[in-house]
């Protein structure tokens, strides 16, 4: 073959021109333009508190501020980390027991002073640790050595590097770490010591001062109606991209999800959650698009195994038998309309801490039998008796057992349930009395406690003593977990746990969310089979009756592009555009 | 007169007082704590319950004997200052000072709606009795009071913004409250919250108004050969007003509290029924009071008002 040499010239020229194109697309982005509001469909009662989110308690106003302020890492959908605020990953040190912090070097606040060190240093000892401010969650920063709880040691190295330093290993400190966000210091220490002032700081409840830290700067909050956010032009990551690509982002509070779901259809808002009954309908319009998610929700029975519960109660095969009279796919099937999945301990399918093979998988084929269930009964010494054809179950004193069920009105899917678990206990010869009480008077007279006759204040677990006001033996409730520490739910299953209002006590399972929250903790793999070990005891213990994990339902106008959906869909939502 | 208005402002003052003292008790000593709310999130975090109902408690001066808490209030109220909201972390005061404009407008357009219509068609109604109108009237007025507002609402959403899309499905407040906008945005809203008491309306004066059209002055008048517009506007209008004037008041007592809430929820309006229920929820003391305080003398300067009517409809009326 003959090349010529003008040929040849014009084939290096094409090659060299592919080669430069190839790199120029490898090191740039092509920016996108910013255009339009992203209007998200929030329901009243989930709106933030606060945006001076130090002083919040609840998950919406971390959530607000989220909008102006990064934290120092967030997570995928497939929980790896994703630095935000970081230039390097956290380092720990081998004995876990020193982080290694180090920012980036490009963030600045509103007065473009940069973010240091310094400032997040500030913000955890002068103001979280602080005993003037009472930072609601300061106990996530304290570890116990030498008897007494004591705070972890933060330090300045230089200007973009702190360290943090434990006396004590605990693994999954490292997502508290996450999650930390800077308070600005020039700002801070004008209200330091002056609880009062700081509540009421201008600058921390306008978010003004959050310089490049967050895709959108705070712009307006009108109480019950919409929090506005308009671009961040200077947004620390959107500096090759582009991005965020929305010029406002509004969050519309809506008073009740059937109208917020009308806003949907008739197009007067971006995204928002859908009921199940609504998905098919929402599924069948064009412009919608209709996501199915995990969530970190799950709902349970719990069973009173403190004294003033039925005795049965107590016993491991008693509850086994419960659980297994109660039937999670249909709970699945019929009250989430099959946006759920059966759950068999507080760790979700979603965690990485999963394990299948462990579980004791009661309530579901083979190990939901009503059969079974009863012969269960009659081996823990329990007897019953025909009326007509229906079973009675005697207890030792020789009367039908009546379990009383507590829960809280206002929601379909808890009377649903309710109503079901009382017709699947009939089932096996249990009448379940069910009870509808206001949520402050549940927690109040049926979950705190305190030993009879004694001067203790009402908590909701003071020990194997304790008692509640009201006898109770099951209750209805949901609860929300961390796939990625779900050791936190000891607050539920740990014998000292403060949230162990059903009085489960148990040594292994206790020995377990030590370990997991120790040094054997820190290798992940060790890690995981102290998780498959704590979820397969749990299941066969059943505290409680693990009923289901719920997924949600978002739907989002069509022309929204670069959703990633999954748990933690959010984690992108900088990227998100109008096509 | 003078002094009559000025002892039922001072009772005002002294039953306000009480009703304050009540309420800031009765939210006090309930079981209900600000912390109950946050109990599933303290959870998910793993965070202990106590330390965090600790903190709060004692941030919002909330830890404090009941009295000193009681004396503070009173003390801080005498000054002008009604609080701090920490449910929506501002001062009381600019709290209800950015709503009540939505109630307000919400309930001042629904009333003028509901007496104008109402009353009108009530005349009519009692005048053509018997007729086509009459029957027509009747009917539309018994549907309408059957229909609960927030139903109808939601009715009116549907078929109007989602299938029509002739309006927003929500209140928005972007536009300026003196905007064409937003007087347009509001017809939803009015009709849902004005449709009952219309309808009420129609009911009552046609009652009232045949209860007098059949009595001796009004064949007086007809036989002293007056227009039939005069006998019908002035003599029998003017003495059916009386009950009605007492229905209508207290229907816009019962409105603040009630109806213009639920209105405001269906359609996202941010008004200070939405403010005091929320407030309710999250146990925010200081806002249920104030709400609870304003709400009082909104009712008792309505009594007022309503006795002051009278004297104006019926000259016999006379107040020592």
């Amino acid at each position: 073959m003959h090349i010529t040499k003008g040929e040849r010239c014009c084939a290096i020229l094409t090659a060299t021109t592919l080669v430069l194109l190839s790199l120029a697309g490898c090191t740039t982005t092509v920016k996108q333009e910013a255009k339009g509001t992203f209007i998200e469909g929030d329901v009243a009662g989930g709106e933030a508190e606060t945006l001076n989110w130090i002083l919040a308690a609840d998950a919406s106003s971390f959530a607000y501020a989220g909008y102006t302020v990064e934290s120092l890492a967030s997570y995928d959908n497939n929980f790896n980390v994703v630095l935000r605020c970081l230039a390097k990953d956290i380092e720990v040190s081998p004995d876990g027991l020193a982080y290694t912090i180090t920012i980036r070097d490009d963030l600045r606040w509103s007065n473009n002073s940069p973010v240091t060190a310094e400032d997040y240093v500030y913000t955890l000892k002068n103001l979280m640790f602080s005993d003037w401010l009472n930072y609601n969650y300061r106990e996530d920063w304290m570890e116990e050595f030498g008897g007494k709880k004591v705070f972890v040691t933060p330090e300045v190295i230089n200007q973009t590097t702190f360290t943090i330093t434990r006396k004590t290993v605990q693994p999954e400190f490292i997502y508290t770490l996450y999650d930390l966000i800077p308070y600005p210091k020039y700002i801070s220490v004008k209200y330091e010591g002056d609880v009062e002032k700081f509540t009421q700081a201008r600058e921390f409840n306008e978010l003004s001062y959050t310089g490049n830290l967050g895709p959108y700067k705070f712009k307006e909050w009108l109480k019950n109606d919409k929090f506005v956010l308009e671009r961040n032009p200077d947004f620390f990551l959107g500096k090759d991209n582009g991005a965020p690509y929305f010029q406002q982002y509004i969050i519309k509070v809506l008073g009740t999800s059937a109208v917020m779901q009308a806003a949907l259809e008739a197009g007067d808002i971006t995204y928002c959650g859908i009921e199940p009954h609504n998905v098919a309908k929402f599924k069948k319009m064009d412009r919608i698009n209709v996501y199915t998610i995990p969530t970190r929700g799950y709902n349970i029975i719990s069973y009173n195994q403190r004294a003033n519960g039925w005795e049965g109660l107590r016993r491991k095969e008693v509850r086994q038998a419960i659980s297994m009279a109660v039937d999670k796919e249909t709970i699945v099937r019929r009250i989430y309309l099959g946006f759920a999945e059966p759950a068999y301990s507080f760790i979700p399918s979603s965690s990485p801490w999963y394990t299948d093979d462990t579980v004791l998988k009661l309530g579901v084929a083979p190990l939901n039998s009503k059969q079974k269930a009863m012969e269960m009964l009659r081996s823990a010494g329990y007897e019953y008796t025909k009326n007509g054809d229906k079973n009675i179950l005697l207890d030792k004193s020789g009367q039908p057992v009546k379990l009383l069920l507590v829960t809280t009105p206002g929601s379909d899917v808890v009377e649903s349930m309710s109503l079901l678990i009382k017709q699947e206990l009939s089932d096996i010869g249990i009448d379940v009395e069910v009870k509808w009480v206001q949520w402050s008077t549940l927690l109040r007279q049926y979950m705190m406690n305190k030993v009879p006759g004694s001067d203790q204040e009402l908590r909701y677990n003071n020990g194997p003593e304790a008692v509640s006001e009201e006898p109770w033996d099951l209750s209805l409730m949901g609860h929300n977990t961390d796939p990625m520490a779900p050791s936190g739910s000891a607050v539920f299953f740990a014998s000292d746990g403060g949230l162990n209002s059903f009085g489960f006590f148990n040594d292994e399972v206790d020995q377990l969310f030590h370990k997991i929250r120790s040094k054997d903790g820190l290798d992940k793999t060790a890690r995981a089979g102290m998780y498959g070990q704590l979820a397969r005891l749990i299941s066969e213990e059943q505290p409680v009756d693990f009923l289901t994990f719920t997924r949600a339902n978002v739907g989002f106008q069509k022309n929204v592009k670069g959703i990633e959906p999954g748990i933690n869909m959010g984690y992108n939502s900088y990227l998100w555009r109008f096509e | 007169m003078r002094n009559y208005i000025i002892k039922r402002l001072f009772y005002s003052v002294i039953i306000a007082w009480g009703i304050l003292t009540v309420t800031f008790i009765l939210l006090r000593i309930g079981p209900s704590s600000p912390v109950d709310r946050y109990i599933l999130n303290i959870a998910a975090r793993g965070s202990d319950v106590e330390s965090v109902r600790q903190a709060i408690e004692a941030r919002y001066g909330l830890d404090k004997p009941l009295l000193e808490q009681y004396f503070d209030y009173m003390g801080n109220l005498l000054q002008g200052n009604w609080g701090w909201s920490f449910s929506a972390s501002m001062p009381v005061m600019d709290l209800i000072g950015s709503h009540w404009i939505y109630s307000f407008q919400l309930i001042l357009l629904s009333t003028i709606f509901a007496i104008l219509l109402g009353i009108g068609l009530g005349v009519l109604s009692a005048v053509k009795q018997n007729t086509r109108f009459d029957y027509a009237a009747s009917i539309f007025s018994f549907i309408g009071i059957s229909i609960p507002n927030f139903w109808l609402g939601l009715m009116l959403i549907m078929a109007f913004a989602v299938n029509l899309g002739m309006f927003k499905t929500y209140y928005d407040t972007s536009y300026s409250i003196w905007s064409l906008e937003n007087l347009r945005q509001l017809i939803l809203p009015v009709l849902a919250l004005g449709t009952g008491e219309l309808a009420g309306y129609v009911r009552y004066t046609r009652s009232s108004m045949l209860d007098n059209l059949h009595k001796e002055f009004v064949t007086t008048a007809r036989a002293k050969g007056l227009p039939e517009r005069t006998v019908i506007g002035k003599h029998v209008f003017r003495n059916a007003m009386l009950p009605l004037v007492t229905i209508i008041m207290f229907d816009l007592g019962s409105v603040v509290f009630g109806g213009a809430y639920l209105t405001e929820i269906v359609f996202g309006i941010p008004g200070l029924g939405q403010v005091s229920f929320n407030a309710i929820f999250a146990n925010d003391y200081a806002v249920v009071v104030a709400v609870t305080l304003i709400s009082t003398f909104l009712v008792l300067f309505i009594n007022l008002a309503t006795d002051i009517l009278y004297t104006y409809l019926d000259p016999r009326i006379r107040y020592e």
